[in-house]
């Protein structure tokens, strides 16, 4: 009966907030997912949404594919790679793959691609992504060799990610803009990919194709599903009244206590997956925002106060989901080089008091709390502040404008996340956040060595070493507060047989229908 | 000092002309259904917003995840621990609702006070002394016209951020033109009285004219759109904290509690139902409570 009125309900939502699209799924081999993020520009390189990086996983390639559950490196679009030198990598490049256009693949795209994008005026949007590049040249037909401005362990990690290859001759026909200036984010939408991104309304919806061509052997598998249809929407209720009246098939970042709900009245498959996505409390150990009693946390004693009053353990379970769990250090238990093996502090908040009390406040004091993200599990943790006698204040803003006041030293205690771009490797988050710049709030000088020699060394003992010994002494000064992991809840069709992985990269060319 | 003999005479010698005046009054407030509901209902959450910190059950402030979100003592899984259920961090709904009375009703009043003052100085002025000053003053209320009300508020609160205070002086500098159109108007009409003659022929001040002759005899005016200033107030005041501009968490607010619900509202209804109903049963009191007193104290403007 409940499921009923439910149903009922949301259908009714779903139709007066205007859902147009008919019914679809299994029943039209049409695959509708939707998040509430807008995809402007539909292309790799130029868009660094989220919804971009699962999209090019679909319409392109890359020169490998890291396998989704041992993490080994496979060969995708080259048959086989070897470093030649630290900074030297050397792919066979496969034979008999087309583009979509009825191009064949061949190494001078991929030569094209990684000059292209690693080029000062190529306007690719993340910069990280391609910095490590020098140059590729092609050695023969089918060899190309990739060089790198230094030794950089991780190359792999992006070779396997962001690299997606374009055919060489797609960049010449950018756009230009007023100046002359070409516009590469104008260029067709072309890969060798699964699927084959057939249409594309800027900031609404995105449409692609199976593309039945595609290469036989791919690590990637044969593509299933027909036709899978991206499209914004806004509302996060308007998606579940969707969802439920079967206009949408997919959709995910559904909060716990939805989520619960749906698996109660039972018309979708809801799961709880980890991810890479970590919660962490800054707090202000360099002094950047004041070192006097305006500024608590130059105290180590309030940090570690602080640290004991929050219950990290019941966020994680009652908040986040099943799949969250606490975590003690500065990076996310999987990456390499991450270890527990640290100073932890449990919830106490007897002895915070205590450390509160020895820190000259016995009765707490005010701040503010920036934070941007899940808005409600930084309340949770206000809350428990609050019964420790800190009483703060929230400022809630988007994620621009935190950043920039917490480059320039203005956001002494802040709530944030970091999703190391889904890369499993202690460098994407420990080493960007401790280098002694602009988001640096513990500014340790020995933590920063050592990281560097974790990040330009290729011996995993040594990394291993120097990553554990930054991470214990960041926890000893209790400035950067490691919360919980993050758990996405999916909910989808139960027509669907989709397998989420934790890199929060859905591959829907692996889902079939049931 | 003969003046202000004569002066203090003049309510008394009304009183003989009209003797069974309060009777009169307090029969009219009772026979009169709407203000003794509304009056009634908005003593109750008076009442309650004020004792809150006596009566609430639990501290509102007071978190516990392990009792997220449970069902208010008619639902399936009610306790008469939290009657009204708990709130997305396991806060007790009723509580939170009592404290939240308190937000509400001071963030109307106080609103309210100081748009009035606004308000009334200036329409008053303009009423009394007519002409340039006038003008000037009606320039300023068709400014104000012009602005929209919650957009502006956004923008100020967007700009300087949000809490209790600010919202309050916001409200406050905002909504005082009604306040001043009515008292614009109220007083030209008293200004041509011949009592007011009568006391300029005298020789008292203006600032006496106006405190002693004037504000009591557009007082009955002024009570209206007070009451319902405090309603568009409290209104105000939910939707900015819906916005998420209002008042800011922890603080219970009913806009703030319609707002965290929201995303609840498929599934747990009550949460958003709860606070939706009180505001509007406030809103509705202090409206009823408005006309009530138009219509009992100035019967003849009953339309």
């Amino acid at each position: 009966m409940k499921r009923t009125i439910m149903t009922a309900a949301a259908v009714a939502a779903a139709v007066s907030m205007g859902a147009s699209d008919a019914m679809a799924g299994k029943a039209d081999d049409t695959l509708n997912w939707s998040t509430t993020r807008e995809v402007d520009v539909a292309l790799p390189f130029y868009n660094n949404v989220r919804e971009m990086v699962i999209m090019q996983r679909h319409t392109w390639d890359n020169l490998l594919y890291r396998d989704t559950k041992t993490f080994e490196y496979k060969p995708l679009l080259a048959t086989s790679f070897k470093w030649v030198n630290n900074k030297t990598l050397e792919f066979k490049i496969r034979k008999g793959v087309k583009f979509h256009n009825g191009a064949s693949f061949s190494a001078d795209d991929v030569v094209k691609t990684y000059n292209h994008v690693s080029s000062k005026d190529s306007g690719v949007l993340t910069k990280r992504n391609v910095s490590w590049i020098d140059h590729a040249e092609k050695v023969d037909a089918d060899t190309v060799r990739v060089h790198l401005k230094k030794t950089f362990p991780a190359a792999l990690e992006f070779v396997s990610g962001p690299m997606a290859i374009f055919p060489k001759d797609i960049w010449a026909t950018a756009r230009k803009d007023a100046k002359g200036k070409p516009d590469y984010g104008t260029v067709a939408a072309i890969g060798t990919g699964p699927y084959k991104t057939v249409k594309i309304v800027s900031g609404e919806s995105v449409q692609m194709e199976k593309n039945t061509n595609y290469w036989k052997g791919s690590p990637k598998g044969q593509p299933s599903i027909g036709k899978i249809n991206f499209r914004t929407v806004a509302d996060p209720e308007a998606q579940i009244a969707e969802l439920l009246s079967g206009s949408l098939d997919w959709i995910w970042d559904v909060p716990k206590d939805k989520a619960e709900e749906l698996k109660l009245i039972g018309i979708n498959n809801v799961m709880n997956v980890p991810t890479m996505r970590i919660s962490y409390l800054t707090m202000d150990r360099a002094g950047r925002a004041g070192k006097g009693k305006d500024n608590p946390f130059y105290n180590k004693k309030v940090r570690r106060a602080i640290a004991h009053a929050i219950d990290r353990g019941a966020i994680a379970k009652e908040m986040v989901g099943g799949a969250s769990q606490v975590i003690h250090s500065a990076c996310f238990p999987t990456q390499f080089g991450c270890t527990q093996d640290v100073p932890q502090y449990n919830y106490d908040p007897a002895k915070s008091k205590k450390l509160l009390a020895e820190a000259g406040y016995p009765n707490g004091f005010t701040t503010d709390i920036f934070a941007y993200r899940q808005r409600e599990f930084t309340e949770a943790v206000m809350g428990y502040l609050a019964k420790v006698g800190i009483k703060s204040s929230l400022k809630y803003m988007q994620y621009k404008a935190l950043r920039g006041l917490v480059w320039e030293g203005k956001a002494p205690f802040h709530h944030m996340t970091w999703g190391s771009y889904s890369m499993n490797d202690v460098s994407a988050i420990t080493s960007h956040f401790f280098q002694g710049k602009r988001d640096d709030y513990c500014r340790d000088a020995d933590v920063t060595k050592w990281l560097a020699e974790g990040d330009s060394n290729v011996d995993p003992k040594v990394r291993k070493e120097a990553y554990k010994k930054a991470l214990t002494r960041l926890q000893e000064n209790v400035c950067w507060l490691p919360m919980f992991t993050y758990a996405k809840y999916y909910a989808f069709t139960h027509d669907l047989d989709f397998n989420p992985t934790a890199d929060e990269i859905p591959r829907f060319f692996t889902a079939k229908w049931k | 000092m003969a003046n202000g003999t004569v002066a203090a005479k003049l309510p008394s010698a009304q009183e003989i002309l009209e003797p069974s005046a309060s009777s009169l009054l307090l029969k009219r407030v009772f026979g009169h259904a709407g203000m003794t509901i509304g009056g009634g209902v908005l003593l109750f959450i008076f009442l309650i917003a004020i004792l809150a910190p006596l009566l609430a059950p639990h501290d509102p402030f007071d978190q516990d995840l392990s009792k997220r979100f449970l069902d208010p003592v008619w639902g399936a899984k009610g306790t008469w621990l939290h009657p009204l259920g708990t709130d997305g961090f396991g806060r007790d709904y009723l509580s939170r609702m009592m404290f939240g009375a308190q937000t509400s009703l001071l963030i109307g009043f106080a609103a309210m006070l100081i748009s009035g003052v606004i308000g009334t100085a200036l329409g008053v002025a303009a009423g009394y002394f007519g002409g340039r000053v006038d003008m000037i003053i009606t320039f300023i209320i068709t400014t104000r016209l012009a602005m929209p009300v919650i957009l502006v508020a956004l923008v100020v609160v967007a700009l300087i951020g949000s809490s209790l205070n600010i919202v309050i002086w916001v409200l406050g500098l905002l909504i005082w033109d009604r306040f001043a159109v009515v008292m614009r108007a109220t007083t030209q009409q008293v200004r041509s009285m011949d009592y007011i003659a009568a006391a300029k022929a005298l020789g008292c001040s203006t600032t006496r004219i106006i405190f002693t002759e004037i504000m009591p005899n557009v007082a009955n005016a002024l009570i209206v759109v007070a009451t319902l200033e405090v309603a568009h107030a409290v209104l105000l005041e939910a939707a900015l904290s819906f916005l998420g501009l209002g008042v800011q968490p922890p603080t219970p607010s009913w806009g703030l509690m319609i707002s965290e619900g929201k995303g609840m509202m498929f599934f747990k209804a009550w949460v958003i139902a709860i606070p939706g109903f009180a505001l509007f049963m406030l809103v509705l009191c202090i409206n009823l409570m408005g006309d009530g007193i138009r219509d009992v104290t100035a019967p003849e403007n009953r339309n």
